[in-house]
């Protein structure tokens, strides 16, 4: 007999499996006994599965939430068999994600220029050649208020603005690619998920500002982004959406790859343009800005994959549709790479002003094993440290600069309390003095005292008056750097100072690491209440530092201990700790 | 199933599916389908969103509503194709239900 029906049950909430398991024999029992041939199936995860169980039934979509094996009955006899609805139970799905920039990512096949083109793909260039003047796209796109989604957050129009004003025969539009934040991977997730959004977003810009030549700058570590771009500006070309006379006008306007090397400061539109042309990836001051003097001296817009990617939609919808998403100082929504110490990482989208909160708890599932939240990084490298406290803070450009972090690209850090603050400074600051082009003093000299202090302090050799100068050589380095990189080098080690200076002194004067993440702070000892003198763990210490008799308390020796955490990991007894 | 499109097979295949081990679970799609001379369309897409439970696969069959398995091996593609494509019967244990609003299907 043919299925009609399916029921899904899920809770991942770990307090409720006896009532799960109950609850799904007595749904199957319940089906069997039907007429109608109905699957009950046990899922993973449904929405609402971390507080309570849920059953969806399909088709028609129906989610209860709260099920105890009691509302069974009820369920089939209102719902199954009469197609009631019982609205107590009802569950309204509230994700907090919106899709703009990911509307196709996960939907289409990258590959197939015509699954984008079934998506409205190509209709917004279509809409802007047929339809616009540049002045109106300009017009159009701040009405929108979008504003450039790589991190400084300057609105899309002016920059568009500043190079359609520009009187030049040569014009350019380059794609900011080079996404290097560790932790971050927001860029590729498009180019490889949507490449012809970006294209068409470069379009777009190509006939607003007059430029007939676009370059796409991307990561060469990024082989599967540039296939799929590869493969996409072939077939853009193909039909005609790239080229000369591009639907029928008589606008041209073609896209050619270019590779980096995987220097971080080629982010920096400058060095980027710089690397462009052929020449070191360094950057140099603005103004004159690239909007009016950029690759060979011409009139270019850069903009990021994401801004560019929110292009079409604008222009499919409405500047003013896009303007009512998100807050009234930053429209439309931002994507970010959820990772870190969270349940459900991965990429996602939400409107902004969303708060950090619902991110981290509502969308990433909350702490993995009950831990406490320490900390949000947002920015990458160039960010800061966001404290609990301020979880309830909405995301958009001026508050998380209020906090002293940025919006950045859109890397978000979860961090619980296992996780040393000095200890994540210190990697950022590593990450950042190594990409230091050398070329100003503020940046290449003043990062590495900076490194060399928290080092210290993460040694247990810091001074008190390391604080002190923790923040006058980041002051220093954030107002005399020549570009992006250096002025926001400091800002984790700053951010962190600002909100976990207790944890500072701690390692400072106390010269303890509560996190237990600075090795030469640390200590493993041998409870002698708890060992039996096993001697597993001298068989396992690769340094032979641990000692004693048979069945007699053993001993660690704190001078050959590397503190390697063999021995803590594999006594049976919890005989072993960590002080 | 008469029609190609009656059976339509999504891999999340960005770079995180891949590392996944979603290439694998491509390759063994098309080579039963190939084997088992089956009609369908296995689709190449981006990344899903949902990079925790790698690699996800989104199987959309006629008369059957969509499901989205989560964390698949090359075992469950097995089960996939003799229980959920040829039976109509959902897998237990691998369904991670996330759907989320976008700007082209309007809320």
């Amino acid at each position: 007999m043919k299925r009609t029906k399916y029921i899904l049950i899920a809770s991942t909430n770990k307090k409720l499996k006896d009532d799960l398991i109950n609850s799904y024999v007595k749904l199957k029992n319940e089906c069997s006994n039907l007429e109608e041939n109905i699957q009950v199936v046990k899922a993973e995860y449904l929405p609402g599965a971390e507080d309570s169980i849920i059953v969806k039934i399909l088709p028609g979509n129906i989610i209860y939430k709260n099920i105890s094996p009691k509302n069974i009955h009820e369920i089939i006899n209102k719902t199954i068999l009469k197609g009631e609805i019982i609205s107590k139970l009802l569950y309204k799905e509230k994700t907090k994600q919106y899709r703009i920039v990911l509307r196709n990512c996960g939907l289409i096949d990258p590959e197939n220029i015509e699954d984008y083109i079934k998506r409205d793909g190509y209709k917004a260039l279509e809409n802007v050649i047929k339809k616009y003047t540049p002045d109106k796209v300009i017009e159009e796109l701040k009405k929108s208020g979008l504003k450039g989604r790589g991190g400084a957050g300057f609105p899309t129009w002016m920059k568009w603005n500043f190079s359609k004003t520009q009187n030049s025969s040569e014009k350019y539009i380059i794609c900011n690619a080079d996404e290097g934040d560790p932790g971050a991977y927001m860029d590729r997730s498009v180019l490889e998920g949507d490449p012809h959004s970006v294209i068409e977003g470069m379009c777009i810009a190509g006939f607003t500002s007059g430029a007939q030549f676009g370059y796409i700058y991307v990561r060469a570590e990024y082989e599967l982004a540039i296939k799929r771009l590869k493969t996409a500006i072939q077939a853009a070309r193909k039909k005609g959406h790239l080229g000369k006379k591009i639907m029928n006008s008589d606008f041209n306007f073609d896209i050619e790859i270019r590779l980096g090397a995987g220097a971080f400061v080629c982010g920096e539109e400058t060095a980027l343009i710089a690397s462009i042309e052929g020449n070191r990836g360094m950057p140099r001051p603005r103004p004159p800005y690239p909007s009016i003097k950029g690759l060979w001296g011409k009139p270019t817009i850069i903009n990021n994959v994401e801004t560019l990617a929110n292009i079409p939609v604008i222009f499919l919808k409405g500047g003013q549709w896009f303007s009512k998403i998100g807050t009234k100082n930053s429209a439309g929504t931002k994507v970010f790479a959820l990772t870190g110490k969270v349940k459900y990482s991965g990429l996602i989208e939400v409107p902004m002003g969303t708060t950090l909160k619902e991110i981290v708890f509502d969308i990433g599932g909350g702490i993995p094993q009950n831990k406490k939240i320490k900390a949000v990084q947002t920015g990458g490298p160039s960010g800061g440290m966001i404290p609990e406290k301020y979880l309830n803070t909405p995301v958009d450009y001026q508050t998380l600069q209020q906090l002293g972090s940025i919006m950045g690209s859109g890397g978000m850090i979860v961090m619980d309390e296992t996780d040393c603050m000095i200890d994540v400074a210190k990697f950022y600051l590593g990450f950042s003095i190594d990409e230091s082009c050398g070329k100003c003093a503020p940046c290449r000299i003043g990062g590495n005292q900076l490194f060399h202090i928290l080092d210290n302090i993460s040694k247990g050799k810091g001074k008190q008056e390391d604080i002190d100068k923790i923040n006058k050589i980041g002051t220093a380095m954030q107002k005399a750097s020549l570009c992006g990189l250096g002025q926001s080098t400091p800002n984790p080690v700053l951010s962190s100072l600002r909100y976990f200076q207790n944890e500072y002194t701690e390692h400072i004067s106390k010269k303890r690491c509560s996190s237990m993440k600075c090795k030469d702070l640390m200590q493993y000892v041998i409870n002698s209440d708890n060992c039996i003198g096993c001697g597993l763990c001298a068989k396992n210490c690769p340094v032979n530092a641990i000692s004693g008799e048979k069945r007699q308390v053993h001993m660690i020796d704190q001078e050959i201990c590397t503190k390697c955490g063999q021995c803590y990991d594999i006594c049976k007894f919890n005989a072993v700790e960590c002080k | 199933m008469k029609n190609k499109d009656d059976i339509i097979i999504k891999i999340g295949l960005g770079s995180c599916g891949i590392a996944a081990g979603a290439d694998e679970i491509y390759h063994t799609f098309i080579k039963e389908f190939k084997r088992r001379n089956l009609k369908g369309i296995i689709k190449k897409v981006g990344c899903i969103g949902n990079c925790f439970a790698e690699p996800l696969v989104e199987v959309s069959i006629k008369d059957m509503p969509d499901i989205m398995y989560g964390k698949v091996d090359k075992k469950s593609v097995y089960k996939i194709i003799d229980e959920h494509i040829l039976n109509h019967h959902i897998l237990d244990d691998h369904i991670y239900d996330f759907k989320f609003p976008n700007s082209l299907e309007e809320k």
